[in-house]
């Protein structure tokens, strides 16, 4: 378990980092940022690059700020420093939950958020996270910046739509509006483990019927999945477990096929989505006003 | 000298012992913690290479063609060696049974994924992995067995063609009119099971640096080995030397469990060493080959029994029926696993009666290897598991049934049908507390409330016997050689009264060290500290099998007592020739030699041992001038198999009952451990903190192969539990806090009352959270057979209890 040779650079700045994603041919080199999938993919070598650019130092990108009634968080800002931020606990406290299911205290040390919504694994906590809070990716290429909404930005199975000589440098979530209800949930074999399934909801109560709900449940699909279909069976209606039971059963039967592997078939995967959702479902109305 | 060793504490020369007994702080730890004890991949020799192995990506492939010329032309590769030179230069490996060994290197097929293929010897580890891709193999793939009932077919693909059977052995063992007790019972109950490959998963994988001296035909190597006298004889075997041309050298390891076995590996660097013109050759298994391709995998095991129990709850009979794949050869000896349940076949009772028919086959998966418990986990799951339905079935609670069951502490010593004798025990003792400690009765009250509001609790009650201080002989039964396992100490008062003790074994984790410090301190009067232990290699050590088998901690404290007494007897010849009186009027007590009757007349120690050494003027003729002795142990009483394969086996037997709480979660399956309680007797804990910490780790163990782990393979016999990824251990999150109580009935036969605890719950654990989780499906009319009970699985036991018709 001994990596292929690679040459190794540590930009010092995002610019220069740019610099020689550009100046790189196609899939020659890789992004380095907390390392926690790649390192293994390379000592594997099932990652063979020619090149590796090591942005886990850009100090640049390690920030959280408030930007508007949202944040806007650096691409190397550590799980870790999520997790422990005042500023995250009380404005966005779903990203709060989701950051504390990823991994071990350990792996948040070093794992990054903008790492996590590159590597887009599709039963991984961020990519929900940011298409249920509509937030948007923001990235650096040879002609400047652009920003992505998340439904474009994850594409398909460790898919996204950046291009190769492009970065993602910030991370920006909106503010949940005020009375809104949320819920982050998963099953994983063990704590710390990529979800089997999870769901995180978001809804809000108007004159005692729901509105604005999203749903999105991930690890059952290539990618983290917004359902209409269900979103739009609760929003409207007075908020019943009779509601949050036909919703889960509406998701697992518009979903695609989910994966099947060794911790869970894809009739298992189908159902968890439907339980996550009901409870996601009831959780978020409970915190809803 | 006829020896006798001390069975109990009192028989120690201490007017109370300080040091064995109490939870004295290990020797071991300081240099643990501070990160200076040396392990194999921290030593450096003159000259080193590194290997790297190429292994097959097939399951059953004819290997047509290798060219190594690109790899021998990188720069920095000093040595390939393929079958080819596993066929110059080597045997196929010794095996139980016999004849199921292949060469270390695949020579004409290959008959598992990750079986070496090719090797590569380079001056960094780097540049050998570099090489092995540049190795180019023409394989022809060939149709793999992967399930054990498709193996014994007719026309099955054969994994050894020459043996023209993949049936490495059938046998059935009888003891008793089985047959009777079964047509006489009033109920019978049948169920099948499975049990999924687990194993063994210490924290550093195996490693070894080889050596092989082309000039003197040495061959010596260093490494993380658990058992050093046998591996050496694996070696000499293999490469047909004289058994004094290899020397074993062990170095600290970070546990074994059993999965230390590293054969392979060690011999595929030994060729590349002597190809390589005697360079060492440093091998470091990575945790892929480890799951994969190690001796990491035990227990692939089917399942059916049968018990037969009378109107009042009192169990009859039993039949068990395994059909164990033991995978492509039986070269990581795998089938003793299935041997050594019967040291326990009946578990902690009375059952008078009992047959065990066993199956082991070839398949083109891993070959089995030794795992924490050897054996009998999965044995006592299925015996628990058929205890509760024979308590469902008949109403009785299963705390009681059990207890209807035990043998009881008036029977001991008490011989089991299958040939064992266990020493002693207080089972209902040991139920009482555990009841006691768990608060069974509140939690059956609490399982009742959750019910009404909806939610489903299971308390299991389960209870197993941990067969402790093996002998070789009763795996004889599966074709193994050898009778014996001797442990030998050589004890050495230096001439300032500092004591060293020689030994066989390297440190493992489980305190050995301590320990031997602990005998010495108060068997001699000095301070723990005055004890240092010198590991030997195997060309210097005293006989020793080392750890394994529940035995060294017994073993050692009988071969050091012995050494010990040896010394006493010495130094009393010693004492009363400068006391002008005869040896039978000393005695030694509490680091004294004493004239007995006359106060005031007595030397230490440290004295006598500075006499024998320093002045040679005042000895007793004749006298040996040595403070120093050697003993190797060997278990009493042990005797030869019989021809139902019964015999003496085990030395002690310890108990424990284990009370679990678990709650599943009917919509995801999910199984969550809410309490844990348990009470074990292993005779005198000569160091109750390391007791406790093997009981710990054990139950650990014990939790991860009953809910998460398992080495799975697809029907092609390609393994799917490569990483951590897939093959889930137990963390932190994952378990409870376990409350734990003791009860101490001291072994008559052992070395001060104590008996093996090393495997220790590994053997009550997985059966006990099962009989849990089943007294939770009991609620909706099913039951979970099959290990793990991954959520996946729980969640369709459910799914088609609730499809079930009602009353069905």
């Amino acid at each position: 378990m001994k990596p292929a040779r690679f040459d190794y650079a540590a930009p010092g700045s995002l610019a220069e980092a740019v610099t020689l994603l550009a100046q790189s041919g196609e899939d020659e080199a890789k992004i380095l940022a907390g390392g926690q999938s790649l390192m293994p993919l390379l000592n594997m070598r099932l990652a063979r690059p020619q090149l590796l650019v090591d942005v886990s130092g850009l100090a640049e990108l390690d920030y959280i700020r408030e930007q508007g009634a949202g944040l806007a968080i650096g691409a190397m800002t550590t799980k870790r420093a999520l997790e422990q931020s005042e500023l995250v606990k009380r404005r966005q406290p779903l990203l709060h939950a989701a950051t504390v299911l990823i991994g071990h205290p350990q792996i948040r040390n070093r794992g990054t958020i903008g790492g996590s919504m590159a590597q887009a694994d599709p039963a991984a906590e961020y990519p929900a996270v940011a298409l249920a809070m509509d937030a948007e990716l923001v990235v650096q290429g040879p002609d400047g910046e652009r920003c992505i909404k998340a439904e474009d930005f994850f594409v398909t199975y460790l898919t996204t739509a950046l291009e190769p000589a492009e970065i993602l440098s910030e991370v920006r979530v909106p503010e949940l509006p005020a009375g809104t209800g949320w819920s982050f949930r998963e099953v994983a074999r063990r704590h710390g483990d990529f979800a089997v399934a999870g769901a995180a909801v978001t809804l809000r109560l108007e004159a005692g019927r729901c509105a604005d709900t999203r749903i999105v449940v991930f690890g059952v699909g290539d990618r983290a999945l917004r359902v209409d279909e269900a979103e739009q069976l609760v929003d409207g209606e007075a908020p019943t477990s009779g509601l949050f039971e036909r919703a889960g059963t509406k998701l697992s039967e518009v979903i695609e096929e989910p994966l099947s592997d060794l911790h869970a078939s894809a009739d298992y995967r189908r159902d968890l989505a439907r339980v996550l959702t009901q409870r996601g479902l009831a959780e978020a109305a409970s915190r809803a006003s | 000298m006829a020896v006798e060793i001390p069975t109990e504490l009192e028989d120690l020369p201490t007017s109370k012992p300080h040091w064995i007994g109490r939870e004295v702080k290990r020797v071991e730890d300081p240099s643990l913690v501070t990160g200076r004890t040396e392990f194999i991949d921290d030593v450096v020799l003159p000259r080193m290479l590194h290997c790297a192995i190429l292994r097959s990506p097939f399951a059953h492939a004819r290997i047509s063609k290798i060219d190594t010329r690109e790899a021998e032309a990188l720069p920095g590769v000093l040595a390939v060696v393929t079958g080819e030179d596993a066929l110059r230069w080597s045997y196929p490996a010794v095996t139980a049974p016999e004849g199921w060994g292949t060469h270390c290197i695949a020579t004409d097929k290959a008959r598992y994924v990750g079986e070496p293929v090719a090797a590569v010897a380079a001056t960094s580890r780097y540049v050998a992995e570099d090489a092995i891709e540049l190795i180019t193999v023409d394989y022809e793939p060939l149709q793999a067995v992967a399930d054990p009932f498709e193996a014994m077919k007719e026309g099955s693909p054969l994994v050894i063609e020459e043996k023209g059977s993949n049936v490495m052995l059938q046998r059935t063992f009888t003891w008793g009119d089985v047959d009777e007790a079964f047509a006489a019972a009033d109920h019978v109950f049948s169920e099948k099971f499975r049990w999924n490959r687990v194993g063994a998963n210490p924290t550093e994988t195996f490693g070894a640096i080889c050596e092989w001296d082309p000039m003197d035909l040495n061959l010596t190597v260093r490494g993380s080995i658990q058992s050093a006298s046998n591996f050496g004889l694996g070696r000499v075997a293999t490469f047909g030397l004289p058994s004094n041309r290899v020397n074993i050298i062990s170095y600290a390891h970070g546990g074994s469990f059993g999965g230390k076995g590293g054969t392979r590996g060690t011999d595929v660097a030994c060729l590349l060493s002597r190809k390589a013109g005697g360079r060492p050759v440093k091998w470091i298994e990575d945790r892929m080959e480890y799951l994969t391709a190690g001796g990491s995998q035990a227990w692939d095991r089917h399942y059916e029994a049968s018990i037969a129990v009378r109107a009042d709850g009192v169990v009859t009979g039993l039949r068990v029926k395994l059909v164990n794949d033991i995978g492509a050869t039986g070269e990581g000896f795998g089938a003793i696993n299935t041997a050594k349940p019967l040291a326990a076949f009946t578990g902690p009772y009375t059952i008078a009666v009992a047959q065990y028919d066993l199956t082991l086959t070839a398949s083109n998966k891993l070959p089995e290897s030794p795992c924490r418990g050897m054996g009998p986990p999965p044995h006592f799951f299925v015996l628990e598991q058929m205890m509760d339905i024979a308590a469902r079935a008949l109403d009785v609670d299963p705390a009681e049934f059990r207890r209807r069951n035990f043998i009881r502490a008036d029977q001991f010593p008490y011989t089991i049908p299958s040939g064992n004798e266990y020493d002693s025990g207080s089972y209902e003792e040991v139920l009482d507390k555990a009841l006691e400690l768990a608060g069974y009765a509140e939690l059956r009250r609490q399982q009742a409330e959750a019910l009404e509001q909806g939610r489903l609790l299971g308390i299991g009650v389960a209870s197993a016997i941990e067969p402790g201080v093996f002998d070789l002989n009763v795996y004889s039964v599966v074709g193994m050689q050898g009778t014996g396992v001797p442990e030998g100490a050589t004890v050495s008062i230096d001439i300032l009264g500092m004591v060293t003790v020689r030994v066989g074994f390297t440190l493992e984790g489980q305190g050995q060290y301590t320990l031997v410090s602990q005998i010495i301190a108060d068997y001699f009067g000095v301070e723990m500290d005055s004890v240092r232990i010198a590991p030997l290699d195997t060309r210097s050590a005293p006989p020793s099998f080392g750890p394994g088998g529940s035995r060294l901690g017994v073993a050692i404290t009988g071969a050091v007592l012995g050494a010990c007494e040896r010394i006493r007897e010495k130094m009393a010849i010693v004492t009363a020739g400068l006391m002008q009186t005869e040896p039978a009027n000393i005695e030694l007590m509490d680091g004294r030699f004493r004239v007995k009757g006359v106060p005031g007349a007595e030397m230490t120690v440290a004295e006598v041992a500075g006499t024998m050494l320093a002045r040679s003027d005042l000895l007793p003729p004749g006298i040996d001038p040595r403070p120093e002795a050697t003993h190797v142990w060997t278990a009493p009483g042990r005797a030869p198999v019989d021809e139902e394969g019964r015999t003496k086996s085990y030395l002690t037997a310890a108990q424990a009952v284990h009370v679990v709480l678990v709650e599943i979660d009917r919509e995801t399956g999910q199984v969550e451990i809410l309490k844990y309680c348990l009470c074990d007797d292993c005779g005198t804990r000569l160091n109750p903190a390391t007791v406790e910490g093997q009981t710990d780790g054990s139950v650990v163990q014990g939790i991860g192969a009953a809910l998460l782990e398992e080495y799975a393979y697809d029907d092609e016999a390609q393994p799917l539990s490569t990483t951590f990824m897939e093959y889930l251990l137990p963390t932190i999150n994952d378990v409870p806090l376990i409350e734990k109580v003791a009860v101490v009935t001291p072994s008559p036969f052992a070395p001060l009352g104590a008996k093996g605890c090393g495997e220790g719950a590994m053997h009550t654990t997985p059966a006990a959270v099962m009989c849990a989780v089943n007294d939770a499906l009991a609620q909706l009319g099913t039951r979970a057979t099959e290990v793990p009970a991954a959520p996946h699985r729980v969640w369709k036991l459910i799914r088609e209890a609730n499809e079930k018709p009602q009353g069905a």
